[in-house]
């Protein structure tokens, strides 16, 4: 091995700090006059758009959007200290979370100009919601085998196809879909995909509910039924859809809501400990340090990914290691309760609901089993 | 756009130095004996790191010392543990150099190991005692802390030897030599505990980086079934594991360390900085042992195999400067002090409190 899986650490200045404390006088005060109730996963289970319309005037999304796209034009660096903190104390902020995080980068980086006017001072606003395409019914974690078809058409593409696990899509303006717009070629199964932003509200677009197991509404399947794209909504190049979309994997993985879902919960664990309503047990404070190390190494790449360095593995290594640990945290406060014994309710709440959330962790996004493989890759083994 | 300068500082250690070390401890590992089951101190090899100035690099210039600071303490550290150097850099200027200089008390560079003997004068598992011209003792004397060097004739030396088959002395002082001692601040008595468990978090971290190393060649050469068995993929999840864990330990630790260096160690934060290193090392430990092993089969369980010349270091070194349920608890404290309101504030700045003194956990190092 002769690079560090994981870039060296880096220490935040005040400049960050400061904007830190900010965020956090905010949240507290929205806390306290009770605008939402502190959750677990909130970046998958609370939708809020009236929050995400005030963090947009806020001039906390769009962070890394340029100014005359309507963002804020700073940096990576900035923008995780703002999500560590919004996530932390369980704010609602699924409604721009795709947005913020892939869109908008994805619109920079590939989009036309006009696409860039379209949306990205929308998406800055928190006025524009989004939602992602990826999966399908038989395509998984083997996402090269999507058979979501786009048939060349005059003036655009029709799209024919389901896709699955489409966080928001009922509550979303639109989504980026990845399909094939070539026929597969199995000595080249990557080639031939490309990407499209579909207005969900288009005709042959049918959403459908999937309920959780908890009974709750979060995920839809999508159902493109020749949905008409014209040209200009074609995202970066036909047939390059792959690459596109693996490019923008290091922050999709290595970003804090890898590590903080259940943050809300091992809060009013620390706190039911100090009150005597869970007994005391060093498995707190291991966790706690997991949660801190991961702050660190999660900051780490941050700062490797803003000097342009290539993270890939490091982000897989932040993902394996911190959705594992944010599900052990439900589990482990799991086993600190006790049948019968009456605890408080919001220590419950949070509990059961981070139970039935914890499976999720460890699969979107890419599984632990293929993140593992990315590991092995990056040290040589495969 | 913002200047990142004003927003991450990166913490690297001196790249020359490291370059030095790194070559250093490669011709060492070359050219030594194979492994033994017990190990002693190599004082050759001590001598070509004093020749460079390593072995009191931490040391103030004008007491003969070079002057470095933690950062690149603790890449030397890690270096030398990768290497299994037998070299007490720790125990002579990490912590014996520092309560020297901390008391006023001349160091005249003889090989110094340190230690805490309880109110009757024992000390236990003193690292390299045995070697040492002088053993640095840090006393706790009724409400005093007190610093006594005193020369090597003066105690009762009786010979153990750790987990990892090093010099691990029981020390016995005259009394009077300790009451005699310099007394020193209450954050230097408080202060000695942290920095013995950050300095033994930075040598098993580097032992674990040797280990990762160790493993991955391994599994690259080691052919069954007709090919190489880190091409299956259980192997692969195995190795995966344990790096990422060591990385865990390693991000850990560095922060700690960025933290100590950047604030000469007053930061109120550092009680929880090294325990959030000593616990991610410690629990990190657990899997790097077990995980190398299973990688290594058999051969790795042989005497002359590399791998027990790191993973019984690292086994006995987390367990140095507090165990490991004792740095958990101590957490375990931090936190539920910090409450559901604070814990991220414990996280990010290390304070429980607003303003809260903390001490930290009891010694049985």
């Amino acid at each position: 091995m002769s690079a560090r899986l994981v870039p060296p650490g880096a220490r935040e200045l005040p400049a960050l700090t400061d904007l830190r404390l900010e965020v956090r006088a905010f949240l507290a005060d929205q806390v306290a006059a009770g605008a939402f109730v502190p959750h677990v996963d909130t970046w998958l289970t609370r939708w809020d758009r009236d929050f995400t319309r005030e963090l947009g005037r806020r001039g906390w999304l769009g962070m890394v959007i340029p100014t005359e796209y309507g963002g804020q034009g700073r940096t990576y660096l900035e923008r995780f200290v703002v999500t560590e903190e919004l996530l932390v104390v369980g704010a609602p902020v699924a409604a721009h979370w795709i947005a913020e995080r892939q869109i908008g980068p994805s619109l920079l980086r590939y989009g036309t100009e006009e696409q860039k006017q379209a949306f990205l001072p929308g998406i800055s606003r928190g006025e524009v919601v989004f939602g992602i395409g990826m999966s399908e019914p038989d395509s998984g974690s083997d996402l090269a085998s999507v058979r979501t078809r786009a048939e060349r058409v005059d003036g655009g593409w029709r799209l024919t196809g389901t896709k699955v696990w489409t966080s928001g899509a009922h509550e979303a303006d639109a989504f980026f879909a990845l399909a094939r717009s070539a026929p597969l070629d199995p000595a080249h199964r990557h080639e031939g995909l490309s990407q499209f932003i579909v207005d969900l509200r288009a005709p042959g677009v049918t959403i459908r509910p999937i309920i959780s197991m908890g009974g709750d509404h979060h995920f839809n399947e999508v159902h493109l039924d020749g949905v008409l794209i014209p040209d200009e909504r074609v995202l970066g190049e036909v047939g390059q859809g792959w690459s596109q979309v693996s490019s923008e994997l290091a922050y999709e993985r290595s970003g804090p809501e890898r590590v903080l879902s259940t943050f809300q919960l091992l809060a009013a664990a620390a706190q039911a400990m100090d009150d005597g309503r869970l007994p005391t047990d060093p498995g707190l404070g291991r966790h706690v340090a997991r949660v801190a190390a991961l702050h660190h190494m999660s900051f780490a790449v941050s700062t490797a990914l803003e000097h342009h360095e290539d993270a890939d593995t490091a982000a897989a290594v932040v993902k394996v290691l911190g959705t594992t640990g944010e599900g052990d945290i439900a589990d482990y406060v799991d086993t600190l309760t006790a049948s019968g014994w009456a605890l408080d309710e919001e220590l419950d709440t949070l509990l059961h609901a981070a139970i039935l959330q914890r499976p999720g962790f460890t699969l979107r996004g890419g599984t632990n089993e293929i993140l593992r493989g990315v590991i092995a890759r990056g040290l040589g083994m495969r | 756009m913002t200047d990142l300068r004003d927003l991450a500082e990166p913490t690297t250690p001196d790249p020359d130095l490291v370059g030095v070390l790194t070559d250093l401890f490669a011709d060492y590992r070359a050219t030594r004996a194979t492994p033994t089951a017990v190990v002693d101190l190599d004082r050759d090899l001590w001598q070509r790191l004093e020749q460079l100035g390593m072995t009191r690099l931490t040391g103030r210039e004008s007491s003969g010392g070079s002057g470095g600071g933690w950062v690149d303490a603790a890449a030397l550290l890690g270096l030398a543990a990768a290497a299994a150097a037998p070299v007490p850099l720790a125990e002579h200027d990490l912590l014996g150099g520092w309560l020297l200089e901390a008391a006023g008390l001349p160091n005249d560079g003889g090989l110094r190991t340190v230690c805490r003997p309880d109110p009757s004068g024992v000390a236990l598992n003193v690292t390299w005692a045995r070697d040492a011209s002088r053993i640095v003792a840090l006393w706790e004397d009724r409400d005093q802390w007190r610093v006594a060097d005193v020369p090597i004739d003066r105690v009762a030396i009786e010979e153990r030897r750790n987990l990892a088959g090093e010099p691990s002395d029981t020390v016995e002082f005259d009394l009077d030599d300790l009451e005699n001692g310099t007394v020193v601040a209450h954050e230097i008595g408080e202060q000695f505990h942290l920095r013995g468990a950050l300095a033994r978090s930075a040598q098993v971290v580097g032992a674990m980086e040797r280990v990762v190393e160790v493993v991955l060649a391994h599994v690259r050469e080691r052919e069954q079934f007709g090919r190489p068995i880190g091409r299956f993929q259980a192997v692969q999840h195995l190795v995966a594991d344990i790096a990422s864990e060591t990385a865990l330990a390693r991000a850990a630790t560095d922060a700690a360390v960025a933290r100590a260096a950047a604030s000469e160690w007053r930061d109120p934060g550092m009680l929880f900085a090294v325990g959030v290193a000593k616990s991610c090392v410690g629990h990190a430990a657990s899997v790097v042992v077990r995980g190398a092993h299973q990688a290594l089969g058999a051969i790795g369980t042989t005497l002359e195999h590399e791998l027990h010349t790191l993973t019984r270091p690292i086994l006995a070194r987390r367990s140095e400067y507090g165990s490991l349920q004792d740095w958990d608890e101590t957490l375990t404290a931090l936190a539920s002090s910090a409450g559901h309101d604070r814990l991220w504030t414990l996280i990010t700045t290390g304070r429980a409190k607003p303003s809260s003194g903390q001490r930290p956990p009891h010694d049985n190092a």
